[in-house]
């Protein structure tokens, strides 16, 4: 079975957040507005983060800019605490939701490290005819449940069921910009695919020695790697 | 028996049941208010979402879960002074345990229902049932407490079946009223036979709750406990936990016993000594607490771990310290300062301590949720401020808590009347006895004189 | 019986009046979801379709995703060679604009409290007979155009229409700084124009004051580019020095970044000059053979001139220069050798907003001559313009001839500012009324100093006529709003700005029909000159734009060169089936070493003393020196007493500002600051131990005071800020524009000094110094 991973190459990123634009238009994620984004409850399941050294002064400090999905953990802890299986591993990694389960008890955004759970406080507003751009291949969340990045399994199965009527398998030419963030990315810093396969784009960079993943000590085995940047 | 002796004996505790003066309807009247209010902010919440609360990301809880926590915690009290009293044999514990027991019984659905009214879609909550999974804590939490709650009721009507028995047979009351008691009495003709019975099934019943109020509350510390945030996660959260609801508990059973003394004109039953002996113990799991809580923080503090000292500083320094530090106050300071001197160890500082003490430690449930989610590892730090619709609800909890418990005491007598007849013609001799088995020279023999 | 049923019927009724109430109160789960696996039923058509982006200036490629006619995803076009298939934040939210629920949906009358909506017949039969009355009157210079002028036939359209009607005004108000950088060209190599810069290649970037990864465009070329600069070439990464007042996120991103004192990026650019002319590490091949004025020289009646080479040396060492920049002397010698060591290397820069900034650009770009970057791959080209046909010109009539005499309202052409071609902020001094005034793409009400007096000149205007589809500041003047369509929805070409080097142009087409009751201004402008018939309509005799269109396109089908092209196209409708399908045609790669094009100057050269600048000013009879005719430093003019106002007011553009659709795109303002993390608002940035100093914490509001008036808004501590400096990030304070972009934060352009660059009459908006004090 794939097990299916992210890479991203802060030595090529720019930080110019297309990514996260690109996943609120892939995924209907609604916005929340000004009033509810001063009430931190603005959703974006890619969200980039600013990493300001603490010590810095001007001008000698130090800055990051971390583009941030859902990590697919391999031992996730929101997983762990769902009570009614809302959230599940599936065969290939992926960490999926089931909007129709979930009770909304939050346990799952509670514990997640990382903060990449959002919650529907709200049913979501598509304010005066917004709903026009919805993407028509991931559903609408309603009131009261979580979602989360999905490593755009739509997309996923989609390209999966392409090949199986073409009678071939999925290349790593499929898979490397599959999700909605690594296609948009002009920097072309994002790789997706396979960590399995010895072959793939992405199997070969989480090898790298730039190669490091957020709160490894914590156990979570995230399956999203990052490439540190080189200074000249 | 049925005569005459115990009717005038216990005549006081049959008088609520017989006679309604204002003061019940005034009360009744203000905590449907309140009860209704807080149902309007509910079903307003059910209509609109959570967005109506002041939960975000990352404090994605609240008033709610702190409640539940509180709710838990007060329910412990009951199961503490029948059950746990009862097995130490502590005689003083007579007067106090129908109230204890009704405070355990009437606070833990709203435990239960807290969870439920946190819930984003409470219209599933069958799913529990249908897809439970148990490596989540909160299935270990639906299950214990589901087991406490049912084995609470039980256990307080056991306790209340020989009191209803004597309600059938001596009060004259209206016809509907009169079924209910026949129908729960369930027979009870208050034989030999019967009363023995009833004390096996009660010694049972009290060392199983007992070890269910050690489980139910460290099953409920372990839904922060078991996750990885700091703050949260640790050995040390089950105990800690678990201390603070017996404390809390305790306090609100001071609270409500001297409450009824005064309405309920039951200085005779409940006197200074009682309350003596409950703030005495009071006291020392106010000590305890305070042992606890440095524990926990020192240990923090000088482990010195990035993560965990975040949360520390937002505690000690930042923008939680008033809670924090109000909380030690209410907790510590101020309840050992009245219960340790004799002279303000009355009564009514002994209720006053409680009161402090009970709004301490619902601010110790909101000083263990809240700072731990506003420092996330990875995301801006977060603030919360519970809207109106939280306190509405918060409210309406404690009134229907309160409502289910006034129309109790219209119900059953607030003390156990067969309790007290035990005490006075059985007790007093066996303790007596058992007492003098201790002395040295003590033999089979010299058994209590009659 | 009866009394039973009643009961079973309440009973009933209850029950369902009860359960009515649940679902709708949502507690009974009867939502009809589809979980990610399952797929709801298939659209009837699902389709991509390109066209162009035009969020900014940098004319991306775009691919959508049209659903039944919805647009819901918009993506790059992987055949535009400027962007390759990416498009940046701003490109990803466009569904926003083309969805924006407070789009101007009709031609609008301004009434008394608001707008009425009125017919396009009614707006443009009124329009043309003012126009007509205006002509009879023998007055046509009287109608000003203020546009954005950018590349294209829209703007040729204009001029086109300005020069048929008979006025010389055809303003050009272009984004930023885009008169004062162009002319740096001209004066050195002759042609007026931004240059293109081949990144890709390049080993060393010498970046000044551009943040080339967020305001710069075309930007995705270049947040491609630095991608492949860092990681594109294996064994070889380019090396990134950012000089900066402030620290942007390119600066970030730098490998170096050099805090420079406001305004003297030019001293430096001449110290690193000094070093490499006094070590003798220039291409002394290219010097000799390529350039002129490096050597001292002697003109036609004897006269010597110091040359470049004379003036660095003689004025600008590193320790001067260390002192009037603030960066250390050491460092400017250690650039300088890293810069004329590595080859190849390339000097660029977008230093505008000064007094002194086209000297400024000048003595930058004049580093890329000193080491032979000029036409050489990894430096600064030339950009080849593509070959689209040029429609015939149009013979004025009469009353036009008349207009056509007067001297433009702006002045550009009276000398003041004797490079300039366009001084739009003139306008608010014009030598004779303004009777009718057209608005595209403009907004110098909310973009331009107040001192200037904008909002006085508009109202004094009888007939002011806004094209912009979205109520700007300077809309709310206009007495007749005639909204354009968006970029998805109609016909435009977008010649490729500089960048590559090479030759493209987009081809915009409508995405999907205009959702509203909108109309291509191109297309309005045509039916206007033919409902004014006589040299107007023979002026513009297409049915359409797309018509004036496709007479451009057929130059690039003529050409037979690039993609598409007519050698693998039978016939003209082949080679436009083809463009529309691609929607971008190009010629690549660029050809390096065309000294020919690249240097059009009196000498054939690239000229460190300019001589066009010199048959300029004395054309106009100015006065000047021989310094003036080489890139020297003068310091930089501020407004504001130091003791009074103590800080350097910064204000800078992040890849969130869009230039062209206001501030009313919510997934933008949510990702607004990204460095700061501020979300639906803006801020002052303040060096952390000045705020200390001030009593200021992160997030206090604050009041940011100049000579010109006052603003409130929050203050925020980035590091990156000088102690003397403050910053604030343009694109909020607007007062109209739709409901999120309205009342939203503080516009920094209310704090400016009208002062200007001399010689290019840009505005110097950096100009400004401040105070700040808590609220």
């Amino acid at each position: 079975m794939p097990r299916w991973g992210m890479v991203i190459d802060l030595d090529k990123c720019t930080a110019c957040q297309a990514c996260t634009v690109a996943c609120q238009a892939e995924n209907n994620v609604p916005f929340a507005g000004p009033d509810e984004t001063a009430l931190d409850r603005s959703k974006h399941w890619h969200d980039v983060m600013t990493e300001l050294g603490e010590e810095g002064r001007y001008p000698d400090f130090h800055v990051r800019f971390i583009p941030r999905p859902c990590m697919h953990c391999e031992e996730p802890p929101c997983v762990k605490v769902c009570p009614v299986g809302a959230t599940y591993v599936d065969d290939d990694g992926i960490v999926r939701m089931n909007y129709q389960r979930c009770i909304g008890c939050r346990y799952c955004t509670t514990a997640c490290p990382y903060t990449i759970r959002y919650f529907n406080w709200y049913a979501p507003e598509y304010p005066a005819g917004y709903d026009v751009y919805l993407n028509p291949n991931v559903p609408v969340r309603p009131v009261g449940v979580v979602e989360k990045c999905s490593f755009c399994i739509h997309r996923l199965e989609q390209a999966k069921r392409e090949a199986t009527a073409q009678g071939r398998e999925l290349t790593d030419a499929d898979l490397v910009l599959l999700p909605a963030c690594n296609q948009a990315c002009p920097a072309s810093a994002r790789y997706f695919g396979d960590l399995d396969d010895q072959e793939s784009t992405v199997s070969r960079l989480s090898h790298s020695p730039r190669a490091f993943r957020l709160l490894e000590d914590l156990g979570t085995e995230p399956k999203v790697y990052y490439l540190a940047e080189e200074k000249a | 028996m049925k005569q005459e002796g115990t009717t005038q004996e216990d005549a006081t505790l049959f008088e609520p049941l017989l006679r309604t003066g204002k003061g019940f309807y005034v009360t009744v009247a203000v905590l449907v208010i309140l009860i209704a209010w807080g149902a309007y902010a509910l079903v307003r919440q059910w209509v609109l979402g959570l967005g109506v609360t002041g939960m975000n990301r990352p404090v994605f809880w609240g008033v709610y879960i702190t409640n539940f926590v509180f709710f838990i915690g007060l329910s412990h009290a009951g199961t503490l002074v029948s059950a746990i009293l009862r097995i130490v044999k502590a005689e003083w514990r007579r007067p106090f345990t129908r109230a204890a027991e009704a405070v355990t019984v009437f606070s833990l659905p709203f435990g239960a229902g807290s969870i439920i009214l946190d819930l984003g879609r409470p219209d599933r909550v069958l799913n529990v049932f249908l897809y439970g999974r148990f490596q989540s804590a909160i299935m270990w939490d639906v299950t214990c407490i589901s087991l406490y709650l049912l084995s609470s009721v039980f256990y307080f009507y056991l306790a209340l079946i020989p009191d209803i028995a004597m309600c059938r047979d001596r009060l004259n009351v209206g016809p509907l009223r009169a079924r209910l008691y026949k129908f729960l009495a369930l027979g009870w003709t208050g034989s030999e036979r019967q009363y023995r019975r009833l004390d096996r099934l009660m010694d049972i019943m009290a060392v199983w709750l007992t070890m269910l109020v050690v489980i139910v509350h460290t099953v409920v510390a372990w839904i922060f406990g078991m996750t990885i945030v700091p703050g949260w996660h640790g050995a040390f959260i089950g105990p800690y936990f678990l201390v603070g609801a017996i404390f809390s508990g305790v306090g609100a059973v001071i609270i409500t016993t001297v409450i009824l003394r005064r309405v309920y004109h039951l200085e005779d039953y409940i006197k200074p000594v009682h309350i003596n002996a409950m703030a005495l113990f009071h006291l020392s799991l106010s000590l305890l607490w305070l042992y606890f809580t440095f524990v926990e923080y020192f240990t923090i503090f000088y482990g010195n771990e990035p993560a965990h000292m975040v949360v520390f500083n937002a505690k000690f320094w930042q923008e939680f310290s008033p809670m924090f530090w109000i909380m030690v106050a209410c907790c510590f300071v101020i309840p050992v300062a009245i219960l340790s001197n004799p002279r303000t160890r009355t009564i009514a500082g002994a209720v006053v301590a409680s009161i402090f003490v009970n709004i301490g430690m619902w601010l110790e449930r909101y000083i263990v949720i809240i700072p731990s989610m506003a420092r996330p590892r990875m995301a801006d730090i977060g603030s919360y401020m519970p809207t109106w619709t939280e306190w509405a609800v918060t409210l309406a909890c404690f009134a229907f808590f309160a409502l289910l418990y006034t129309l109790f005491t219209k119900l059953f007598p607030v003390i156990a009347v067969w309790e007290m007849h035990e005490a006075r013609h059985q007790s007093v001799p066996e303790a007596v006895g058992r007492v003098r088995s201790y002395m040295p020279g003590a033999t089979a023999s010299s058994l209590p004189e009659e | 019986m009866v009394k039973l049923a009643r009961r079973t019927f309440l009973k009933l009724a209850g029950a369902a009046a009860a359960a009515g109430g649940l679902y709708k109160l949502g507690l009974v789960g009867l939502e009809s979801l589809a979980s990610p696996e399952e797929q709801a039923p298939g659209p009837s058509s699902d389709r991509q379709i390109h066209g162009i982006c035009r969020l900014c200036a940098s004319g991306c490629g775009l691919s959508a995703r049209v659903v039944d006619s919805r647009v819901v995803k918009l993506d790059g076009n992987p055949f535009h060679p400027n962007n390759q298939g990416k498009l940046c934040p701003k490109g990803q939210a466009g569904l926003q604009v083309l969805y924006d629920p407070d789009r101007i949906k009709g031609p609008m009358r301004r009434v008394e409290g608001g707008w009425r909506q009125v017919s396009w017949s009614e707006a443009l039969n009124e329009i043309a007979d003012r126009l007509q009355a205006l002509r009879d009157s023998g007055h046509p210079e009287q109608m000003v155009f203020l546009h954005d002028g950018k590349r294209g036939p829209t703007s040729d359209l204009i001029a086109r229409f300005c020069r048929a009607f008979g006025t010389p005004n055809d303003v050009r108000r272009l984004r930023h700084s885009a008169d004062g950088t162009p002319l740096t060209h001209l004066l050195t190599q002759g042609w007026n124009d931004h240059a293109a810069y081949d990144w890709e290649t390049t080993n060393y970037l010498l970046c000044f004051g551009g943040a080339f990864l967020e305001a710069w465009q075309p930007l995705v070329r270049q947040l491609r580019a630095y991608s492949r600069m860092r990681r594109g070439r294996p064994g070889r990464r380019a090396k990134i020095v950012q000089i900066e007042t402030r620290a942007s996120v390119t600066a970030t991103k730098a490998d170096e970044w050099l805090s420079i004192n406001p305004g003297t990026e030019g001293a430096l650019a001449l110290g690193i000059a000094h070093v490499i002319v006094r070590d003798e590490v220039y291409d002394a091949e290219f010097v000799t053979e390529h350039t002129y004025g490096f050597e001292d020289w002697t003109d036609e009646t004897g006269n010597g001139h110091i040359g470049f080479r004379t003036l660095v040396l003689r004025d600008y060492s590193p320790g001067r220069v260390a002192g009037i920049t603030g960066v250390p002397t050491e460092t400017i010698e250690r650039i300088a050798r890293e810069f004329a060591a590595t080859r190849p290397a390339v000097a660029a820069g977008d230093v505008s907003g000064y007094s002194n900034s086209l000297y400024s650009q000048w003595a930058i770009h004049a580093l890329n001559a000193l080491v032979g970057s000029t036409d050489v791959p990894g430096g600064v080209m030339r950009q080849t313009e593509p070959p689209l046909a040029p429609w015939s010109e149009p013979a004025p009539d009469e009353i036009a001839a008349q207009g056509l005499i007067w001297p433009r309202a702006d002045g550009a052409d009276a000398g003041r500012f004797p490079l300039a071609r366009n001084v739009p902020h003139a306008l608010t001094q014009a030598p004779y009324p303004i009777e009718v005034l057209f608005l595209y793409h403009t907004n110098p009400v909310y973009d331009d100093p107040p001192g200037l007096g904008w909002r006085t000149t508009l109202e004094g205007v009888p007939l002011v006529v806004s094209f912009s589809p979205y109520l700007d500041e300077t809309s709310e003047y206009a007495d007749l709003l005639l909204p354009d369509c968006t970029y998805l929805e109609k016909w435009f070409l977008e010649p490729l700005e500089p960048s590559l080097g090479c030759p493209a142009v987009g081809l915009g087409q409508p995405i999907v029909d205009p959702l509203y009751d909108t109309r291509n201004t191109a297309d309005v402008l045509i039916g206007l000159a033919q409902a004014m018939g006589g040299s107007l309509a023979t002026a513009m005799p297409w049915a359409s734009f797309v018509e004036a269109i496709q007479e451009q396109v057929q130059g690039l089908y003529q050409a037979s060169i690039g993609m598409p092209s007519a050698e693998t196209t039978e016939t003209f409708e082949e080679f436009w089936a083809e463009l529309r399908s691609r929607a971008v045609w190009y010629d690549q790669p660029h050809e390096f070493g065309q000294w020919g094009s690249a240097f059009v100057t009196p000498s054939g050269k690239f000229e460190f003393a300019s001589q066009i600048l010199k048959e300029r000013l004395e054309t106009l009879g100015t006065s000047f020196e021989d310094n003036d005719l080489l890139p020297r430093y003068q310091a930089p003019t501020f407004e504001g007493e130091e003791s009074t106002y103590p800080f350097h007011l910064r204000t800078f553009k992040m890849i969130t500002y869009t230039e062209r659709w206001g501030a009313n795109i919510p997934w933008l303002q949510e990702i607004y600051g990204l460095h700061v993390q501020e979300k639906w608002d803006n801020w002052v940035e303040l060096n952390p131990e000045t705020a200390h100093e001030l009593g200021i914490h992160d997030g206090d509001l604050v009041q940011v005071e100049s000579a010109q008036g006052s603003i409130e808004l929050k203050a925020r501590l980035w590091p990156g800020t000088p102690p003397e400096v403050v910053s604030i990030p343009l694109g909020q304070g607007h007062t109209t524009g739709g409901r999120w972009a309205e009342n939203r934060g503080a516009n920094p352009n209310e704090l400016m000094a009208p002062l200007t660059d001399p010689l290019s009459g840009e505005l110097a908006t950096q100009s400004t110094r401040v105070r700040v004090r808590k609220v």
